[in-house]
């Protein structure tokens, strides 16, 4: 009976040490978000200190104008720099995907961009989009154009412009390793069957890849609802609030406004709609796969 | 007998000499001791390092000195500050540091040291300290809560602090023959004059960028135009006539401003000013060195100094930095100690002449300093003006002026209507201020 017993419970022993470890490094940092969410809590008080306040933070953002804004921002940035650097990055893969002379130092300065500390992108970006010594308005003024107000004017998209410099490359190498693992074979025989070059992207590439641009795209969907440093070193939010992202607005609420429990919701709230994209996401996917399963299991039946 | 006799002679004498020893060096007690200081990465405090060697010197105690960008100071010292025993001795902070400390009872109250006749120098001449700054950054509880006053009490000094003074380019003032202007009116007028008669060059450059930047340029004009955020009851009162007319001076010279102004951090102008792309500069003092540093200026020598222009009054800003002992420090009598040192007179002359930013009136007219550095006497002028209440330093402040900040950039980038702008920003802060309990007792 006890040797059952220890039988039964031996791979629960096995797996306790992780479960320990997981229950610890990432269950509780998330529990003590939670926590600190329902709560009245400034930098200077200890959490415990703090007064509990229940949905309050939670009441208070969702009808707070300035939250909506910057949700607005960061659904508007993540959208357009996601969709760009996709088209980018897997089209110059596709591109690349071949032997030519150099190919290696070439891929290899493709992904610099995503070496660089984001930092020194985003200072790097500043100066460049500077109104009179910048790079952008002197080549402008120098072939006779009328300058740009790049960081004034045109700030969000300024910033997404070099976020898509900077997150293309990721893309791009994710999906040429996606491309060099295709089965050769289907290809092949595509190319028997007389199919031109855009058709075996169309109907066979794209495809294939898809499991791999699903999760390479939830990926940049993740980052770029977290990106921070090198839209605070470009425009700190600013003009008013048009660059001002989620995660930017978390930080000042948590430094300038002193006001870590309303931080905590709205990180709470970043977290939600992420989760929400996560499963949607896979969802699509299994979906997908279910329906390329359901189409062979028919061409089977007809054979 | 005689034995008793000799050896009470003996003792007291030694005694005599022991006491003799204390009065000679007040310090002794302490030698050997190191405090841990925290100050930021700043013009003054570069200045405060070249002179702390000298301070080790003279009283044995030893300084070792955590030095931080502001920024990630003030986050440490929040982390560092609620902790039972802290790792810091003497803390440097800014004004709006003042009210969170205080606040949550972090930072000594200085009174009992100033009473100890063992720590207090007698010589210390606190009345020479410039009032706007001791009341700005170092006392709390009296008037509104934030400043000096009947019920009162003082929990720093300043130290590293600042007011705002008018740069403007003497070559430039000449060649056209214009005058250092002296009201509101004729600032704004020559400002946007300026890229009329130098084109190419801004009029004024001043701090626009959305968040802090645009509210501190904000505050700057409307203080001197006399307005105000709250009224006495704590009612928003930023959307009245004179708040609506600062927003018009902001937004006029940032239009007449150099190009980009928009998005201009502190940096950036006092970047274009360096460069020479400015006519006028209207911010803080501690900019002065490197105004004069020709590795950092292309403007050494062509720029003059004046006194923050007059709109309703005169009145110039308070800001920067003072140091406070926390109340969870280890050595708090020796931080005293070297709190008392630097700002006492022979400390403030000898930051002051390493490139610092003095506290003291009398530093201000010192003959060596301003040999060293004319423009002290002027800034000593400005001084006298110092408001220690041209901005709330309450602690829902951060929020109220992120929203300031925000909303004034519109107003500059977006057109947004300035009176609708500020009754929004009124609107807001109300509603921040009940939030926080002010209106209770009404």
């Amino acid at each position: 009976m006890r040797t059952a017993m220890a039988n039964r419970l031996t791979p629960y022993m096995f797996m306790a040490p992780a479960i320990v470890i997981m229950a610890l490094a990432l269950m509780y940092p998330l529990g003590y978000m939670i926590w600190g969410s329902f709560r009245d809590w400034n930098p200077s008080q200890t959490i415990g200190e703090a007064e509990f306040v229940g949905l309050k933070n939670y009441i208070t953002l969702w009808g707070d104008p300035n939250f909506h804004e910057s949700l607005g921002v960061t659904l508007r940035f993540a959208f357009f720099v996601v969709s760009i650097e996709m088209v980018l990055g897997v089209g110059l893969a596709l591109l690349l995907d071949r032997d030519i002379r150099g190919i290696s130092v070439l891929r290899t300065m493709f992904i610099l961009p995503m070496m660089i500390a984001p930092v020194v992108v985003g200072l790097m970006w500043r100066y460049m989009y500077h109104p009179t010594v910048g790079t952008f308005n002197r080549f402008l003024d120098g072939i006779g154009l009328p300058t740009v107000d790049w960081l004034g004017q045109h700030a969000l998209m300024s910033i997404i412009i070099a976020d898509i410099w900077q997150w293309t490359p990721f893309i791009f190498i994710l999906s040429l390793a996606a491309l060099q693992s295709l089965p050769r074979s289907a290809l092949e025989a595509a190319r028997i069957d007389g199919a031109t070059a855009w058709q075996q992207v169309i109907h066979i590439k794209l495809p294939l890849m898809m499991p791999v641009l699903i999760v390479t795209g939830l990926l940049r969907l993740i980052d770029a609802f977290k990106v921070l440093e090198v839209i605070l070193v470009m425009t700190e939010g600013g003009p008013g609030l048009s660059t001002e992202i989620l995660a930017l607005r978390i930080s000042r609420t948590a430094t300038e406004f002193r006001e870590l429990g309303v931080a905590a919701a709205m990180s709470n709230y970043l977290l939600i709609l992420l989760l929400l994209l996560t499963v949607a996401m896979f969802a699509f996917n299994r979906w997908q796969e279910t329906r390329a399963a359901r189409v062979q299991a028919l061409v089977e039946e007809d054979d | 007998m005689i034995k008793g006799l000799k050896s009470t002679a003996v003792g007291l004498t030694t005694m005599a000499f022991m006491t003799g020893a204390a009065f000679a060096n007040p310090y002794a007690e302490y030698e050997g001791t190191t405090l841990i200081v925290n100050f930021p990465a700043h013009p003054h405090y570069n200045a405060v390092m070249q002179i702390l060697p000298e301070f080790t010197k003279q009283t044995g105690i030893e300084v070792e000195v955590d030095q931080l960008p502001y920024l990630k100071m003030r986050e440490r010292q929040t982390l560092e500050l609620a902790q039972d025993e802290g790792e810091y001795d003497l803390i440097a902070y800014v004004v709006f540091s003042k009210a969170d400390y205080v606040y949550a009872d972090q930072l000594e109250n200085l009174a009992k040291y100033f009473m100890n006749p063992k720590l207090s120098n007698p010589a210390y001449d606190a009345g020479d300290l410039i009032d706007g700054y001791v009341y700005n950054i170092g006392f709390a509880g009296g008037d509104k809560g934030y400043l000096q006053g009947s019920t009162g009490s003082l929990f720093g000094i300043p130290y590293g602090s600042e007011t705002s003074v008018l740069g403007y380019r003497k070559d430039i003032f000449e060649k056209h023959g214009l005058e250092v202007p002296e009201t509101y009116d004729e600032m704004l007028e020559i400002a946007c004059q300026i890229p009329e008669l130098e084109p190419g060059m801004g009029g004024l450059s001043s701090r626009a960028a959305s968040g802090h930047h645009a509210a501190h340029a904000f505050l700057l004009h409307l203080n001197t135009l006399g307005g105000a955020i709250f009224d006495d009851e704590w009612n928003p009162v930023v959307n009245n006539a004179a708040g609506v007319q600062a927003a018009e001076a902001l937004k006029s010279i940032v239009d007449c401003g150099p190009e980009g102004a928009t998005n201009f951090g502190f940096g950036e102008a006092l970047g274009s000013f360096l460069n020479g792309d400015t006519a006028m500069f209207l911010d803080t003092t501690v900019v002065a060195g490197q105004i004069d540093d020709p590795s950092k200026s292309q403007v050494v020598g062509k720029v003059g100094w004046a006194m923050h222009p007059m709109g309703v009054k005169r009145a110039s800003q308070t800001g920067g930095f003072g140091i406070g002992i926390p109340a969870n420090a280890e050595n708090k009598e020796a931080a005293f100690l070297l709190m008392q040192w630097l700002t006492s007179k022979e400390g403030d002359k000898l930051v002051a002449m390493a490139g610092g930013n003095p506290s003291r009136f009398s530093t201000h007219a010192d003959a060596d300093v301003n040999a060293k550095f004319p423009h002290m006497a002027t800034f000593g002028e400005a001084l006298q003006y110092a408001d220690p209440d041209w901005r709330p330093i309450i602690p829902v402040w951060g929020k109220i002026n992120a929203d300031l900040g925000t909303t004034l950039s519109k107003v500059l980038t977006e057109d947004l209507d300035i009176q609708e702008a500020l009754d929004g920003v009124a609107e807001r802060t109300k509603a921040v201020m009940e939030d926080a309990g002010y209106y209770t007792w009404n």
